[in-house]
């Protein structure tokens, strides 16, 4: 379920802006979640010494994307690590009429030295915030507080 | 859209009118746009209007149409697109029927800007620069999820929100005179931490004493002969020229901030529902001052403004011990006195000849004129002194607050020189080791956590500071004093 992603220009002049699109819901996370993960860090240069699984549950799915986002920038501030990669899956609970996401977290504490350190995103704003469906996919855009 | 209206044959980035009130003020009337309560006002010289970018059209009109806004929503010539206001956006709302926005402080709540004095020339530092920034560098953590070296309990960070710089002070991380120079003297009262969320806690108690990235930084500066403006204002402040050496940081509550300010917009979302409130753009989500939610964000913001001033306490520390380590001289022999302290993100209850006002401040900076009865005794007849940060390849300014200021902008003036280019195509532009080498040779030494960042943050990304200054001074909302230029940065 690859999905992609490109970095916008003049779309938030001192911040970061991103547009992901997966064929399929987790295409659209996992691409949404590479650009951050690429916009603090190289994410090749970061070992895998850390782990964390977090499980999310939101109302919808432009919410669960927002929060996700946010969950991670949190994480790299409250932990003081940057990422490598993140496995992730999403389903949709009929139940309680919500968005499950699963995902693991792979990462390393920040260390300048062997890192290739990027942005030290803020966070996550409603800015131009969208997520879209249409018949060849999901779309989202993402601007990113620096 | 390009617009000939109002203003002769100069093309403006917005198809809205707009008035010519003086060289440097121009005037949308309320008229421009349905909604709107009050007019806009925009201060700039005719080229900065040219060249300012659509959005702060549309964003300063957006804040005209907020319930409860007083007289004008303002945007300084600094402006840019933001995040619900403009960058440099300032507005003023009544304390009893107006409203509070996170949107009108910015995510990172009193960001602002410290001036260091010393009495070092820059024929003393030159020969050391390279150590002294290898110094600085070490000692305050930079860029991407940089962790202090003041390790709190969630009860000493409790404190640190209720207490701000007097926090740092008792705990041997400052002098107790540098107090009286920083804007209401580094604590805002009504902090309350039981408004903060657990969650924004996690992530700002490790953070403070740390510079952060993006157009943060710690910059050694010159002041020389030619940089004076006005010497008897610039020696009230301990500044008298002949090459002397200075230290600026531009910095404020990090993650932390950020943090507060994203969990009330949540809040203010499903509160602007209840009390009946709607707004042009998501990122204005507001309520009642008087209102619960309110009250609780302006409890939560000023716990983050406190721990912004106390980060920046914390750095003057770090300074100060670095310079006694390759100076070999303590800092107070080193007369490394503190200018001033002043918020450029934040929302304070000021009283004014017209009454008291809810003034957000949102890449703007407090102009208190002299005499104002807010100021130490130190400034209270020169005015508040007002640091303008510029790029790292251009230098920065000193000024002071006016009662023109007072009188017109709610006291408030310009906070910095303004993106015009892209993070991106920046980075296009130039790579960051490259910018690196050529500021090297020119004198300017550079230590960078992140070398794209670097790049972002090249000096022609900027508007000439100088020509912003020139129109605050012009205007009348602040007054020049010195031009500092950069020997040294340190960078996220």
């Amino acid at each position: 379920m690859p999905g992609t992603f490109r970095f916008l220009d003049d779309i938030a002049l001192a911040d970061m802006a991103f547009d992901a699109e997966g064929d399929s819901l987790p295409g659209l996370f996992n691409a949404a979640t590479e650009a951050l993960l690429a916009s603090l860090a190289d994410p090749t240069s970061v070992a895998q010494t850390w782990r964390q699984v977090i499980d999310m549950e939101e109302p919808d799915i432009p919410t669960l994307l927002f929060e996700w986002l946010g969950r991670l920038v949190h994480l790299k501030d409250a932990q003081s690590v940057v990422f490598h990669r993140v496995d992730l899956s999403i389903r949709h609970n009929p139940e309680s009429s919500t968005w499950q996401l699963h995902a693991d977290v792979i990462g390393a504490p920040v260390d300048p030295a062997t890192q290739e350190l990027r942005s030290d995103v803020k966070g996550v704003t409603k800015h131009l915030y969208a997520v879209t469906q249409d018949a060849t996919g999901w779309k989202a855009r993402v601007v990113l507080d620096v | 859209m390009e617009s000939e209206s109002g203003i002769g044959r100069m093309k403006l980035q917005t198809d809205m009118q707009v008035n010519r009130i003086s060289d440097y003020i121009w005037e949308i009337p309320s008229s421009e746009k349905p909604g709107m309560l009050v007019p806009a006002r925009i201060y700039a010289s005719a080229a900065i209007l040219a060249a300012m970018d659509r959005g702060v059209f549309d964003q300063v009109t957006n804040v005209a149409c907020l319930p409860g806004i007083h007289r004008y929503a303002l945007c300084m010539p600094d402006g840019h697109w933001g995040y619900g206001f403009p960058i440099g956006g300032v507005a003023a709302f009544a304390p009893e029927d107006g409203v509070i926005s996170p949107g009108g402080v910015g995510y990172d709540i009193n960001c602002g800007m410290r001036l260091i004095r010393t009495d070092l020339s820059l024929s003393e530092v030159r020969p050391k620069l390279e150590l002294l920034m290898t110094e600085l560098f070490r000692r305050v953590p930079a860029g991407v999820g940089s962790r202090g070296f003041v390790n709190l309990t969630r009860r000493d960070f409790r404190d640190v929100m209720k207490q701000g710089a007097a926090w740092c002070i008792a705990k041997g991380y400052g002098w107790d005179e540098d107090l009286e120079r920083i804007e209401e003297r580094g604590c805002l009262q009504g902090a309350d931490p039981s408004h903060v969320t657990d969650y924004a806690v996690e992530r700002g108690i490790n953070q403070l004493g740390t510079l952060g990235s993006g157009n943060h930084y710690l910059e050694v500066q010159v002041l020389s002969d030619k940089g004076l403006f006005d010497r008897a204002t610039a020696a009230a402040m301990g500044l008298t020229g002949h090459d002397q050496v200075v230290i600026m940081v531009h910095c404020g509550s990090r993650g932390f901030g950020h943090q507060v300010a994203s969990d009330y917009l949540k809040v203010f979302e499903k509160a602007m529902r209840r009390y009946g409130i709607s707004v042009k753009d998501q990122q204005l989500a507001c309520a009642p001052f008087r209102s619960p939610e309110g009250q609780d964000y302006f409890a939560a913001m000023n716990c983050a403004a406190n721990t912004a001033f106390a980060n920046r306490q914390v750095i003057t520390h770090q300074i100060r011990e670095a310079f006694e380590a390759v100076f070999g001289e303590s800092a107070l022999r080193l007369g490394m006195h503190l200018v001033y302290d002043v918020a450029h993100n934040i929302a304070k209850v000021e009283r004014y000849p017209d009454g008291e006002w809810l003034v957000h401040r949102k890449g703007a900076t407090r102009a208190f004129g002299p005499g104002n009865p807010e100021l130490p005794n130190c400034y209270r007849a020169i005015g508040q002194p007002v640091i303008c940060g510029g790029s790292m390849e251009t230098g920065s300014y000193l000024l002071v607050g006016t009662d023109r200021a007072t009188q017109d902008t709610f006291g408030s003036t310009m906070h910095g020189s303004g993106r015009t280019m892209s993070r991106a195509q920046a980075k296009r532009t130039i790579r960051g080791d490259q910018l690196q080498r050529d500021m090297k040779q020119r004198g300017i030494l550079v230590k960078a956590v992140s070398m794209s960042g670097l790049a972002e943050e090249a000096g022609f990304a900027y508007k000439n500071i100088s020509d912003v200054v020139e129109t605050v001074d012009r205007a009348g909302i602040a007054k020049k004093v010195a031009e500092l230029k950069p020997i040294g940065n340190i960078k996220g």
